[in-house]
């Protein structure tokens, strides 16, 4: 038996058929070819998997697929042009050439410049985590990072370049929205 | 404008765009047209001899394109050859990719299928029926060294799988003069870095050739595997971005591609399989649990004469990685210190569990628990300060180069200087001071509860502690090492260290190079952009690596592997020395073109000058590879170098003399770390309050870099210690199957650690650099529990064992058993 699903990705609308037991992880990847959000465990620790679900911040190894019917999905793919994204303040951002993005999201850059990532197989999941949480909290303390972002693991880093990374971010993020009024 | 010096810079890194923006290339993101999906049935028993297999029903499921059964694993492979982490094995134990005949742990792999979906592979492995004849379950190292123990393998005759020794200097005339024996039995328990990406693999049989894809740290590994239990020797192993390592992808994976290119070959179709998280907690190789009767002895102003270690190393399921635990300890045997005599017997007991494989650090973490251990043991003893015992017996700055009593040599150190950077940065004094005044605000509270839980003691009554200690960090392998406990080895697991890079000046000016080496995250194409930046006189912007690991592409050899802190001083050399090669025939080119002197020109920003011309590396490119009328006579065309380095000072001691002596390693880092920790009394939990780490990694070439592996390597080190770790059943059932029960640390149990660097040049490596990698992960157990014992002191409680889980804790403050 399978459902025909409606939903739009990144921007994009999609259809999709699949099985009442598909993950919302594997209809991403697998179907849709967005291979940057990753399965880390399947069970809801890892946070390598962690999407934006109608704005909210979802690890999609825990949804069916055919629970996102109708929402609006983005992937680490879609973030560096979400600036229509509902919830996500993003730095509007225009597809570069050959699909890659022209601007990076600040939680992006700052993960560059800070050194927030070694193996990168985390990284997506953190980068989506860091981004809905400064888009619902655009100061947070260390400790408020550190307690939001307990919802993802990192083997390699030992969580400090990320922390700083997400404190640049949120900094930058600020400016921006200072200048911008 | 002259380009900006990147050696010593933290540029950033190459690598970090793709990842950030979910454009990384992992195994799992790769697909071929037809592509099939392996899964793999895995035992659920312990130990178990396997009967009937009734593979027809998976057979007969829609979509199941092939099965492979135990019958069939024994009777179409070849056992693997026992390698080096199974020297000192004297008896023929055959281990194949699969189960055949018993089954040893939960999650060995017994059967495999491969489908046209996934779910369908899984479908079938339900449906696959194995008659298991259980067998009583060997869980403890106690148990597997009873007389009257089931046993694991009928060759062996017994559970204890090994027993050597290596000893150093007059370790008997130590103990007859020392003033004291200081003793104490120490455990470490079974961990695993647990990399976030587990296994995975993508099998493709062509014509006789096959193509793998797999997130291996080892090309060797698999190669070998291939060529061993399959008899193939066309093999191309391709190894893309890897979602961390930290030696866990060394070994065990082997038998995965195996079985992975097998279901390939019987289908004559690409076959991908992709571990998940409880197969890789199950079945994807533990950290060894080990247990040291340790013996000291010393003299009453604190100097230790000598060692004796009886170590004890729970293998697990397995024969494959018999000594590996224990010859890595020769990696720092002696640690920091100046002591001459030591003993150090080993024995290795199989288990029904999960193999033991290499773990960011492998036996060193033990090694240097042993140490630390037993530094604040003797202090303790003798009534002195920890640090002053520390101080007696550190090698001086003016010892280097330091041979140590088993061969090592230690090219440069500033132990002191680190111990005294370490006191000032977490303000030890004040510590101090703070604590005594803690302790006597709450001295009458504790009074007298110990070994009375349900005594009423005020809630909320916190200990500060600190613990400081000191650790090498080994880096560079040499690959005769295991030859010093097994010279009788008919086959010589090779010397020294063998690795390759390329670098080339393409035809529009850019440069491309390529390592032998496989990255699973160490940002190894940054750091050797910055090398061949620096060489060449080129912008790091215009410098990229052409990909990931190729079997057929890269040039590598014994040290491509991503162990042993290898990258350090094999890649780094390889890097530079072609490098510095391409340079030279840039410069020969560049002379006949512009007609000047060779000796007169200089290259920067791309462009070789000199007082009166110019010439840009993209017209020297053009010319290297269209024009052979400009070419200088002789000249080979092109603007290419391929170097292949060994450690230039790879002797003396490569190979090992007749009294074990041997070079396990080439360069030695070190660190002290300085813990800070407050310990609950009523709940047992331990809280790191500060984390202070100052390090010396010889040369930075990318201090963001090294500072990343430092607080990794601490992070993992630090979660070992408070808490997580495999548990299993008295039946050998793994009872930590997911992260969250094993206990992996998230940002709020792992601290804000703090670095300073205080790098010494190695006077031996190319640009004075030493190793970062396994590094934190060393001494920071026994760091953690240093400052647990000194916090809890005024109970009188002595740490010997770690985790120091919440419950651990609180039985030790309530005097009750382990």
């Amino acid at each position: 038996m399978t459902h025909t699903m409606q939903l739009t990705v990144n921007g994009e609308s999609c259809r999709a058929v699949v099985e009442p037991r598909t993950l919302l992880v594997h209809l991403l990847r697998d179907q849709l070819g967005l291979t940057g959000t990753h399965v880390g465990c399947v069970v809801g620790e890892c946070g390598a998997c962690s999407v934006l679900v109608d704005g909210a911040l979802v690890k999609s190894c825990l949804m069916l697929a055919v629970q996102a019917d109708g929402c609006t999905v983005t992937t680490i793919e879609g973030l560096s042009t979400s600036a229509s994204t509902p919830g996500l303040p993003g730095t509007p951002g225009t597809p570069g050439t050959l699909g890659t993005p022209a601007i990076l999201h600040p939680v992006q850059e700052a993960f560059i410049r800070r050194f927030a990532l070694q193996c990168g197989f985390c990284t997506p999941g953190f980068v989506m985590a860091a981004a809905a949480l400064l888009a619902r909290n655009p100061n947070p303390t260390e400790v408020e990072i550190r307690q939001q972002l307990a919802s993802n693991l990192c083997m390699c880093t030992g969580y400090v370049q990320i922390v700083e990374a997400v404190q640049e971010a949120a900094t930058r993020l600020r400016e921006w929205q200072q200048s911008s009024r | 404008m002259a380009a900006e010096q990147q050696i010593g810079r933290s540029a950033p890194g190459k690598e970090a765009p793709r990842h950030v923006t979910g454009r990384g290339r992992f195994v799992d993101d790769l697909t071929l047209p037809r592509m099939l999906y392996a899964g793999v049935l895995r035992s659920p028993y312990g130990h178990a001899r396997i009967g009937r297999v009734d593979a027809a029903k998976a057979r007969a499921l829609s979509g199941v394109r092939a099965v492979v059964t135990p019958e069939e694993i024994q009777r179409r492979l070849r056992p693997f050859k026992p390698g080096r982490y199974a020297a000192g094995l004297k008896v023929a134990v055959p281990e194949y990719a699969g189960a055949v005949g018993k089954v040893r742990y939960v999650g060995e792999p017994v059967a495999a299928v491969a489908a046209e979906t996934r779910a369908m592979a899984e479908d079938a492995l339900e449906l696959i029926e194995v008659d298991y004849d259980a067998l009583r379950a060997v869980v403890t190292i106690e148990a597997a060294a009873d007389p009257g123990a089931p046993v694991l393998y009928d060759e062996l005759g017994g559970n204890i799988a090994w027993r050597g020794h290596v000893a150093y200097g007059d370790v008997e005339a130590a103990f007859t003069s020392a003033d004291r024996i200081v003793r104490d039995t120490l455990k470490i328990h079974r961990y695993s870095s647990t990399p976030l990406e587990p296994f995975a693999c993508l099998a493709e049989w062509t014509l006789g050739k096959l193509t793998v894809w797999c997130n291996a740290q080892s090309p060797d590994v698999i190669c070998d595997a291939l060529s061993e239990a399959l008899g193939l020797d066309q093999v191309r192993v391709i190894v893309p971005d890897v979602g961390g390592g930290f030696g866990q992808k060394i070994h065990l994976i082997r038998k995965y591609v195996v079985l992975t290119a097998l279901l390939a070959v019987d289908t004559g179709r690409p076959v991908k399989w992709i571990e998940d998280r409880s197969e890789h907690m199950m079945a994807g190789g533990h950290s060894c649990e080990q247990e040291f009767d340790v013996e000291a002895a010393v003299r009453a102003d604190g100097e230790v004469l000598g060692l004796t270690i009886r170590d004890t190393d729970d293998v697990g399921g397995s024969v494959s990685t018999l000594t590996i635990h224990f010859t890595n300890k020769l990696n720092n045997l002696f640690n920091v210190y100046k002591v001459q005599h030591l003993r150090l017997e080993g024995r290795s007991v199989v288990t029904n569990k999960c193999p033991v494989v290499p773990n960011r650090g492998i036996g060193k973490p033990g090694m240097c628990f042993v140490w630390e251990r037993m530094m604040d043991r003797v202090a303790q003893e003798l009534g002195l300060d920890p640090i002053q015992v520390r101080r007696r017996n550190l090698i001086e700055a003016g010892a280097f180069p330091y041979t140590a009593p088993n061969g090592n040599i230690y090219g440069s150190g500033e132990y002191e200087a680190l111990l005294d950077k370490a006191l000032a940065k977490v303000e030890y004094d004040t510590v101090r001071r703070q604590q005594q005044a803690e302790r006597s605000s709450v001295a009458r509270t504790l009074s007298g509860s110990r070994g009375e839980p349900d005594k009423a003691r005020p809630t909320g009554t916190l200990l500060t502690g600190i613990g400081v200690v000191i650790g090498l960090e080994p880096g560079g392998r040499n690959a005769a090492r295991d030859m010093a406990i097994f010279p009788e080895s008919k086959q010589m697991p090779g010397a020294g260290g063998v690795e390759g890079a390329t670098v080339k000046i393409e035809r529009n000016g850019s440069v491309v190079f390529t390592l032998g080496s496989v990255s699973c995250g160490q940002s190894h194409e940054t750091t050797a952009a910055q090398i061949i930046a620096d060489v060449l006189g080129v912008g790091i912007d215009r410098v990229s690596m052409t990909g990931g690991f190729d079997s057929a592409l890269s040039p590598w050899g014994v040290s491509s592997s991503n162990s042993g802190n290898n990258f350090h001083l094999y890649d780094v050399g390889a890097v530079h020395g072609a490098a510095s090669r391409l340079r030279d025939k840039l410069l020969t080119l560049a002379a006949h073109v512009l007609q000047a002197d060779r000796n007169t020109l200089a290259v920067d920003d791309g462009v070789v000058y000199d007082s009166t011309n110019s010439i840009t590396f993209a017209e020297l490119g053009r010319i290297a590879y269209s024009n052979q009328a400009l070419l200088p006579p002789g000249f080979e065309p092109g603007l290419q170098a391929t170097w292949y380095h060994s450690h230039p000072h790879a002797d003396p001691l490569m190979l090992p003399d007749r009294q074990g002596r041997v070079r396990a390693q080439y360069t030695f880092s070190s660190a002290v770390h300085a813990a800070v920790v407050e310990v609950d009394v009523d709940t047992g939990r331990v809280r790191v309050l500060r984390y202070v780490i100052v390090s010396d990694n010889g040369t930075l070439i990318n201090p963001s870099v090294v500072a990343g592996q430092i607080y990794g390597s601490a992070a993992h080190g630090i979660s070992v210690a408070l808490g997580e770790g495999f548990v299993y059943g008295d039946d050998g059932q793994l009872l930590t199957l997911t992260l969250l029960d094993y206990g992996k640390s998230t940002t709020l149990e792992t601290p804000r650690i703090e670095i300073e660097h205080h790098p010494v040049p190695d006077p031996f490596t190319t640009l004075g650099q030493k190793a970062a990698g396994e590094g934190a992960a060393i001494p920071s157990p026994a760091a953690i529990a240093a400052a647990v014992e000194d916090a809890l002191s005024p109970l009188g409680v002595k740490v010997r064992e770690l985790p120091l889980s919440p419950e651990r804790v609180w039985r030790l403050i309530n005097g009750l058993t382990v």
